[in-house]
Order: C-alpha cells, then structure tokens, then sequence
C-alpha cells in the first residue's frame, strides 16, 4: 500500500479519442514526448519544470487502453500514474492513479533502495 | 524488501481504524495531551485509548513524552505533513486535467468525481486545514 491519488471520470467518447487526448501535448504536460512501449522514455515539461521518467506498460485495444509510467521531477521521487481507458456503452470510463509509494517507505525509516530515477521503480514493484 | 512491507502495513493498519484516526485528529488539535484527557472527550474507556496510542505510536504517527505521571502525545510532524500536501496537489493537478476533458469531449461529460482509494487520504484530509493556519507543532 502506499499514498494513492485516484480519480475516475465518465466521457462520451471513443476510447480512441480518450486516448489521444491523454497522450497528446497539453494534458499530461505542456509537452509530452513518450516512447510508447514498456521500458519507453517519458518525458514531459510542465509549468514546475521537467518530469522524466518511463513507461512500465502501455496497452492500447478497441474497447481498452492502459499507460502506467514513472513520473519525477529531478532529484525527487517518482510517483507512478496508472490510467485506465474502458468502454462503458457509449462512453470510456478513466480512471487515475497516482502513487507515491518511496516517500511512504522512507518516512517509516525504511532504507530506500535507491536515491533517485527510474531504477527504484522496478525494485520497489518487486518488493 | 520483503520486511520493508512490515512499516508501512503498520502505518496503514493504524490508520485503518475510525477511532484511531478520531484519535489522530483530536492529538493534532490539541499537542501534548494525555490519555485521561482524550478519553474524556470519547465515548471509549482511558484503557481503549492507551491501546489505540500505543498502536499509532508503534506505526511511528505519535511521538510520547512523559510529563510527571502522565504520558503527552503529540502528532509526528513531518512524515504526515508531507504526505498531505502530495496528495493534495497532486489531486488538484488531475482535477484541473479532468476538467479540460471534460471540457474537451463535451457538456454531456460528468464532473469529475473525487475518489481517495486510501484511508490516509480520508484520515489526514482534516489536518490538511489546520497546518495551513499554522497550528501544527513542528
């Protein structure tokens, strides 16, 4: 478990759609540049500065999509955002997750396994 | 990481509990005080109370100080604070993101509804006001 932010919206529009506007410059960031495949760079300059980080799963179908990637700021931690895509009748339901599981861990005193970028990603999903 | 898990299972475990959040929250408004004095504003025994206390301070939320006979509790600051404000600006970035959907793809769209998946979310939300106006022992 750790800090969760989680967000769920209902928009009559094709999952496609949906898709494209989430992925596209101007949503995440005001600039969004994604290697689109697991393991992919993300990269992304927003008004606070730049996030890099990369993507741990992009799935894209007719009736579902799903992108999960790192996120930080550097020499933050990284937090990880989940969106879901899923048709429902004639609209997608999204939903959002953020978490932010190392600052969880580190203000329990738990030695972190790493001090910063994408590398505490994998090793923490392991744990 | 196997027994990284265990800290903050206590974490969560502490907060999970109505009562224990009551308590946190009561702690945060009113630093230094004491079992007696929380029982007394709670429809549960002193005895309830020092096992709850005993819990969140085990999860590391609650720091002790022994003041004469009598046991002071005081919120931790940092670790709470911070996790507070993360959750609080990050969900006012996705708010703004889902409203430009919205926007995007039509009036028929729905306001966006606001889901915290955890208990901390709930638990620390009213504590968020009060470390804004300062109150906070830091």
């Amino acid at each position: 478990m750790s800090e969760r932010v989680m967000r769920e919206v209902l928009l009559p529009a094709s999952v496609q759609d949906v898709w494209e506007a989430v992925t596209s410059d101007g949503w995440l960031a005001d600039e969004v540049r994604l290697d689109l495949r697991p393991g992919g760079d993300a990269y992304f300059r927003l008004a606070s500065g730049v996030k890099t980080g990369w993507l741990e799963e992009v799935t894209v179908a007719a009736d579902r999509a799903r992108l999960a990637f790192w996120w930080s700021h550097e020499g933050e931690p990284a937090s990880r955002v989940e969106l879901s895509l899923e048709e429902r009748h004639d609209a997608v339901r999204l939903r959002i997750v953020e978490t932010r599981p190392l600052e969880l861990l580190d203000l329990v005193g738990v030695p972190l396994p790493g001090v910063s970028g994408p590398s505490f990603g994998p090793a923490l999903l392991a744990a | 990481l196997g027994e990284a898990r265990d800290p903050a299972d206590a974490v969560f475990g502490a907060l999970s509990d109505p009562t224990r959040r009551a308590l946190l929250a009561s702690i945060a408004e009113h630093p230094a005080i004491t079992a007696t004095e929380l029982a007394s504003h709670l429809p549960i025994s002193r005895q309830a109370v020092v096992k709850h206390l005993g819990t969140l301070t085990d999860a590391g939320l609650l720091e002790r100080a022994a003041a004469g006979r009598e046991v002071r509790y005081r919120v931790t600051p940092a670790p709470l604070s911070d996790a507070v404000s993360w959750m609080a600006e990050v969900g006012g970035q996705w708010d703004e993101r889902l409203a430009a959907l919205a926007r995007t793809f039509g009036p028929a769209a729905r306001a966006p509804r606001a889901r915290r998946g955890e208990p901390v979310a709930r638990g620390a939300s009213g504590r968020t006001r009060e470390r804004q106006r300062g109150e906070m022992p830091k």
